[in-house]
């Protein structure tokens, strides 16, 4: 059996992003991350093939930069590696989750992982898309998965309790932060990442005809700028920090 | 804020993917494991045994070794894990100096098959800590007039004597003790436990607070005749060790100075005085720039004789010159960025008086400045002067 971690690679939290012509300045980039949730999602396929739920195969589609992620992934224990070479930057969701779905049908993968949503975009359309294209049970919002005889059992934490959900294959898991250290490769992991060959297709190997977007972004801009901080001073200001606390901030 | 490394002439674009992602692992650590705990190690004088296991489990000890379930990296990757556990602190680049340059490394050159096949696999997973014992309190520079010797007694070695400034010793599963066989100085593997060896820590240190330096004391020390190094005689042994060590420090000492010039970036920014953030003003300027020089110098410095190492190209005065002039420029940033911090600097909120405080050995130790100065006056004018005889 196979297992498919979806990996996405986006500007690091923490990078500065820059906006020139209603576009965001890709070149401008400083450092390109695996996005957050979906180290999660990594994390957790690597638990369960340890539990020898099957071979796991990273899978990425983005430009030839999106490697690195791939890499990264084959050191900490991911069997194989497959790239969709493809710019990205124009396609819409459907064309992605068409790609992704029949990378997935390539590999021959049953059970899915993917972040619920990527840190740049934030749609959270990826994982039900490709779910419903591979005709695969999809479970959101998870922060836990685990075999279970031969079912998946993952948690669904809210606010409100925790529900625990039982599927059987093909299923695919979107991940929300999970309660889990992320796992840091070491110099074994490394050294046979190196060996290992990462599989370079384009859409069309895959035999998927992308067509044209039906999405079209019209602009992007920066944030507005935070206001800056209010001071007070002495126990004259209280009554109106306490005010504010509870009507601005929403704090207390 | 994530940690951005200075590297203004981009020289890490020349090392290997593997190298980098080497990097990346040690870097993360360091953030993550490191520098939350590093402070209250310092305060308490000790060096967190998590540090160990989580070493041995990244796989980066004695890391340019090779078989042995050693790593088998290069020496420009040795050099870069160096660099980011340095930035860290330079108790923590110590530790895996010793374990990997001068624990490992004589075994792994020097002994014997059965002695490589049973300490090395320990070693490198960090489940046995080494240490390395040549220095004396009266032998220093001049480590060929030791005092401490060993006896053949027909079934077992005995060694008498004491060495001190001993990384690791206490702690120590293994020393890699260099005493003298009938005049020669030789390589002997003295395990805890050994009849009449102890290993006392020397406490009350301003420096390397986070490392634990102890003295070895063999008193009759009894130990079986499979514990010599057969594979060497001489101070070449202990040289041999001493190169990769202080090839280490080379890169290291780059870690600790980025650290500094960091710190001293970020503090003068937000520093207001008259008015102003002190880096819109020239002196701190001219300060910040004379380090981003030094760094740049010093990281082209390491990168070119990693690439020596790695092709086999070197001798040891192209050693010497990087470990000397890279320690003394990381020293000196430490102590302008602190200069920089004003009041601020003494504080353990910022990272820079314990770097400059920990640089002040790392510039003493594995060859002192001076000493290093020596060795390449050997080398241009073909004259020793470590010693002359005075009358």
């Amino acid at each position: 059996m196979t297992i498919a971690v979806l990996l996405k690679q986006v500007p690091d939290t923490t990078a500065k992003i820059a906006v020139s012509g209603g576009r965001v300045d890709q070149l401008s980039v400083s450092k390109w991350s695996t996005s957050p949730y979906d180290e999660y999602a990594l994390e957790y396929a690597l638990k369960l093939k340890e539990a020898g739920a099957g071979n796991l195969v990273a899978i990425t589609c983005g430009p030839q930069r999106a490697s690195k992620m791939l890499t990264d992934a084959a050191a900490v224990g991911a069997d194989s590696m497959l790239h969709i070479l493809a710019d990205t930057s124009e396609m819409d969701s459907e064309q992605i989750q068409s790609i992704l779905a029949a990378a997935i049908r390539h590999c021959e993968a049953e059970i899915v992982l993917c972040g619920k949503q990527a840190a740049d975009t934030n749609s959270g359309s990826t994982g039900p898309g490709v779910a419903s294209r591979i005709g695969a049970a999809c479970v959101g919002m998870v922060s836990e998965v685990e075999v279970e005889g031969g079912s998946f059992s993952a948690l669904r934490a809210s606010s409100s309790g925790n529900e625990r959900v039982s599927v059987s294959k093909p299923c695919l898991f979107t991940f929300d932060k999970a309660a889990t250290e992320l796992r840091r490769p070491n110099v074994k992991g490394i050294m046979m990442a190196k060996r290992k060959v990462i599989e370079t297709v384009s859409p069309q190997d895959l035999g998927v005809e992308i067509g044209d977007s039906k999405v079209n972004i019209e602009s992007q801009n920066s944030p507005p700028e935070k206001p800056p901080g209010q001071k007070f001073e002495g126990a004259e200001s209280v009554p109106i920090v306490v005010l504010k606390l509870r009507e601005e901030a929403n704090v207390i | 804020m994530p940690y951005e490394a200075l590297d203004f002439y981009d020289v890490d674009s020349l090392l290997t993917e593997e190298e980098r992602m080497v990097r990346d692992m040690v870097r993360d650590f360091v953030d993550n494991d490191v520098l939350p705990k590093i402070e209250h190690a310092c305060r308490d004088g000790v060096f967190p045994d998590e540090w160990r296991v989580t070493l041995g489990e990244m796989g980066v000890l004695g890391a340019p070794l090779k078989g042995y379930g050693c790593p088998g990296l290069s020496y420009t990757a040795y050099g870069v894990i160096c660099r980011e556990l340095e930035r860290g602190d330079s108790g923590l680049r110590s530790f895996a100096s010793v374990q990997g340059s001068l624990a490992m490394y004589p075994i792994w050159d020097f002994g014997s098959e059965e002695q490589k096949n049973y300490y090395l696999p320990k070693m490198t997973s960090g489940e046995w800590v080494g240490c390395f014992g040549l220095t004396e309190p009266d032998y220093g520079s001049n480590p060929g007039d030791m005092i401490t010797k060993a006896e053949d007694k027909g079934d077992h070695f005995l060694i008498n004597g004491a060495k001190m400034w001993i990384t690791n010793g206490t702690i120590a599963q293994v020393a890699v003790v260099w005493a003298k066989l009938d005049g020669v100085i030789r390589g002997f593997i003295v395990e805890k436990g050994d009849e009449g060896f102890s290993a006392p820590e020397m406490k009350g240190k301003h420096s390397l607070k986070a490392s634990v330096t102890s003295e070895l004391v063999f008193q009759d020390c009894k130990i079986p005749k499979d514990r010599i190094l057969p594979g060497v005689k001489g101070l070449r042994g202990p040289f041999s060790c001493l190169n990769n060590a202080r090839f280490g420090i080379s890169w290291g000492a780059i870690g600790a100075a980025q650290a500094c010039f960091n710190s001293a970036r970020e503090y003068s920014l937000s520093r207001i005085q008259f008015e102003h953030p002190i880096a819109s003003y020239q002196l701190i300027q001219n300060k910040l720039s004379w380090m981003l020089r030094e760094i740049t110098k010093a990281q082209l410095l390491a990168y070119h004789l990693s690439q020596k190492k790695d092709s086999g190209e070197w001798i040891p005065e192209h050693i010497s010159l990087a470990k000397m002039n890279n320690v003394d420029i990381a020293l000196e940033i430490a102590r302008v960025a602190r200069d920089i911090h004003g009041a601020n600097g003494i504080l353990d909120e910022y990272p820079v008086m314990r770097h400059m405080a920990n640089l002040e050995s790392v510039k003493t130790y594995e060859g002192t400045h001076d000493i290093h100065n020596l060795i390449l006056g050997r080398h241009i004018t073909g004259i020793q002067a470590f010693t002359r005889g005075i009358n």
